[in-house]
């Protein structure tokens, strides 16, 4: 049996092999002595996933889609066992931009997967933009979201050929920045997360000077390689913190019906639905 | 223009004196129409001065012909290109199973004689699993095999095996490592290996990864084919649950498409290496997935593996990250390359191409040919290896 050492007594390798969960991510076993920092190779996926989880904490907390970053790659990365309370990553990473894909400069962060609650990030940036510049491309975003008389809907952001409409690319932005806080609130050390596609789009006219929306958006779940469907309910007022509620429905449930259903049916949520949960 | 007989005379003296090679488009006839003439440079003066010292007008209906023959014969080219491209297949968009396999057609036909397209199988929904084989040779040479589209949301994978399968063909005879790669070798490309997954990606769900098999006792459909493969099967990053994404079926080659390929490699006896393209994360890896321990041929494959990662990032910077499926990308029962390499084809690499999370499944088109470019770089440097290190 992969994975188990020799010298256990039968009885409890069976207790241990029907507790052994199916379809459970890779638990590492970190053969490391607790308390002591070890060098990771910066290739190993330990360390983007960390690097990505991190960063999910600062496109969500800048709550500013026009510095959404993407990791590029890891330059150095060590980790902690810190017993009984979790794991902790140093890093230092280079990264894009999201929105356009080019050169974001480089982060120094650290993460901290915890065993109960979301982890804990700290994160640092260089800042390769005019902070004005930043403000600028914002408040271009905010206003056209803003001075919709009609509510916006759209489907499929990015479309199946990977095209986005330039009239969309502020929708793409804010599902990023709001799909950021439920991938950090799911990373853990042996899972990661990315935004796959915005499904379904529908904007809620406000008379105050917030912005809300309400997104269909699928994750891409590593290494399991699920697609997650959540309903993300977003309310942004161009300053921090962008405000998310969401509920999500595991790949599983979509598929017991058997059809093999497409998700954009769960689209016609939004002509059913009004109220908020 | 002739303004009388007498004028008219000269120029049908003109016309008789050959060395001048002077080409009459319109002769003279009669003094009321025009003569238009085709003068070589070499004649040019020449004519002139006879024209003017016989007060016959004339002017000048095109400065220089080979000018405007040459563009033309450009726009000609040109058209036909975009004549092609626009009825046939454009390689930088996404295309459905059926307009695929109509340009493998075209592939097998115009390059024939390199070119043959084959079938190892059936999809479980009948579909054919159709292959191209590159060969220049007789026999059982050894061979190269290359698959795409084994999980069908990976939309950029059969796209560049397409346009790798036009630059092979095109190549050969043209560019020196091709040529002489296919003087040496046969190359075997598979672009859908899950010609049924990638229909349904189509159709229904582009998120849709597995086969299309229905599984007994479940409503849910369908197997992952990358870990249904007979190495480690069944061990950790493989789900038993058959809702999972990555359910490794009832039993190793229990899909159809994976038998299909197993079988052939079988039976052909000398595949020297084997490559399988997937999506994204920008990745190279060799074996082992199905456990974390170095495969014995560690230090070749890294080095052969960084060496290809180099080539693909000296065309537009992409860079890549080398190392065993179990280091890089996650600990991974039932994959190819692992049943490869313990089958005893030492050159077995997985490729994750484009991007690296920002579209991920979802690539623009814009990015399949340079995608395709830099891939092909990384493939032609592993192949060039396997060219000289015959075992």
């Amino acid at each position: 049996m992969p994975g188990f050492r020799a010298a256990l007594p039968a009885a409890l390798l069976l207790l241990l092999l029907s507790s052994f969960p199916p379809a459970a991510a890779e638990q590492p076993p970190w053969p490391w002595t607790p308390g002591a920092m070890h060098a990771l190779n910066p290739s190993d996926r330990h360390a983007s996933r960390a690097a990505w989880t991190a960063l999910h904490y600062s496109n969500y907390h800048e709550a500013s889609p026009s510095t959404l970053r993407a990791l590029r790659q890891v330059l150095k990365a060590t980790v902690k066992i810190i017993p009984g309370l979790g794991v902790k990553y140093y890093l230092q990473f280079t990264t894009e931009g999201y929105i356009n894909g080019e050169n974001a400069g480089s982060c120094l962060a650290t993460v901290l997967y915890l065993k109960k609650s979301p982890p804990e990030v700290y994160i640092k940036c260089a800042h390769t933009q005019d902070k004005k510049q930043i403000q600028e491309e914002d408040n271009k975003f905010y206003h056209y979201l803003h001075h919709q008389t009609k509510p916006i809907i759209a489907n499929n952001i990015p479309d199946s050929h990977g095209n986005i409409d330039r009239a969309h690319l502020p929708l793409w932005g804010l599902a990023i920045a709001g799909s950021s806080y439920i991938m950090l609130e799911k990373s853990t050390e042996n899972l990661g997360y990315f935004m796959a596609q915005v499904k379904a789009v529908k904007q809620r006219i406000r008379k105050d000077s917030a912005v809300e929306f309400e997104f269909i958006v699928l994750l891409h779940e590593t290494p399991t390689q699920k697609i997650e469907l959540c309903h993300m309910h977003l309310i942004w007022t161009l300053s921090p913190p962008l405000r998310v509620k969401y509920i999500c429905t595991s790949d599983n449930h979509w598929l017991e019906d058997g059809s093999g259903q497409d998700y954009g049916s769960a689209a016609g949520l939004f002509h059913e639905k009004e109220g908020n949960f | 223009k002739t303004r009388n007989e007498e004028q008219l005379k000269k120029l049908q003296f003109l016309e008789t004196l050959d060395h001048l090679e002077l080409d009459f488009w319109l002769n003279p006839s009669t003094p009321a129409l025009p003569v238009d003439v085709r003068i070589p440079a070499h004649s040019l003066q020449a004519v002139k001065v006879f024209l003017e010292s016989h007060g016959i007008e004339y002017s000048i209906l095109i400065e220089d012909l080979q000018v405007v023959l040459d563009r033309e014969k450009q726009d000609i080219v040109a058209s036909q290109q975009m004549e092609r491209s626009s009825s046939a297949f454009n390689y930088g968009t996404y295309h459905s199973l059926a307009s695929i396999y109509q340009e493998l057609d075209n592939l097998a036909s115009e390059y024939g004689n390199i070119v043959s397209k084959i079938q190892i199988g059936e999809s479980y929904e009948k579909r054919p699993l159709y292959a191209l084989k590159f060969s220049t040779g007789r026999g059982n040479r050894p061979a190269i095999w290359l698959d795409a589209g084994i999980h069908s949301r990976e939309w950029v994978t059969q796209a560049s095996a397409m346009w790798i399968a036009r630059k092979i063909a095109s190549d050969y005879g043209n560019d020196p490592s091709t040529t002489s790669l296919l003087n040496n070798l046969d190359i075997f490309l598979l672009p859908v290996a899950n010609p049924d997954g990638y229909e349904f990606t189509h159709t229904t769900n582009r998120m849709w990864r597995k086969t299309r098999s229905k599984n007994s006792g479940s409503l849910c459909i369908g197997v992952d084919p990358n870990r249904n493969w007979d190495a480690g099967f069944g061990g950790p990053g493989a789900s038993n649950n058959p809702c999972s994404d990555s359910y490794h079926g009832p039993s190793a080659n229990s899909e159809v498409e994976v038998k299909s390929i197993v079988n052939f490699i079988k039976n052909h006896g000398n595949i020297r290496a084997f490559l399988t393209l997937h999506s994204y994360s920008q990745l190279l890896m060799y074996p082992y997935g199905y456990k974390c321990t170095p495969p014995a041929d560690n230090a070749e494959l890294n080095t052969i593996g960084k060496a290809a990662a180099n080539s693909i990032q000296s065309l537009y910077g992409t860079t890549y990250t080398v190392g065993s499926i179990c280091t890089t990308i996650y600990q991974a029962s039932g994959g190819s390359i692992d049943w490869s390499y313990d089958y005893g084809i030492k050159y077995s690499f997985a490729f994750e191409l484009r991007d690296t999370g920002r579209y991920g499944f979802l690539l623009p088109a814009a990015q399949i040919i340079p995608t395709a470019e830099e891939t092909w770089l990384g493939l032609k440097t592993i192949m060039e290896y396997v060219q000289d290190n015959p075992y």
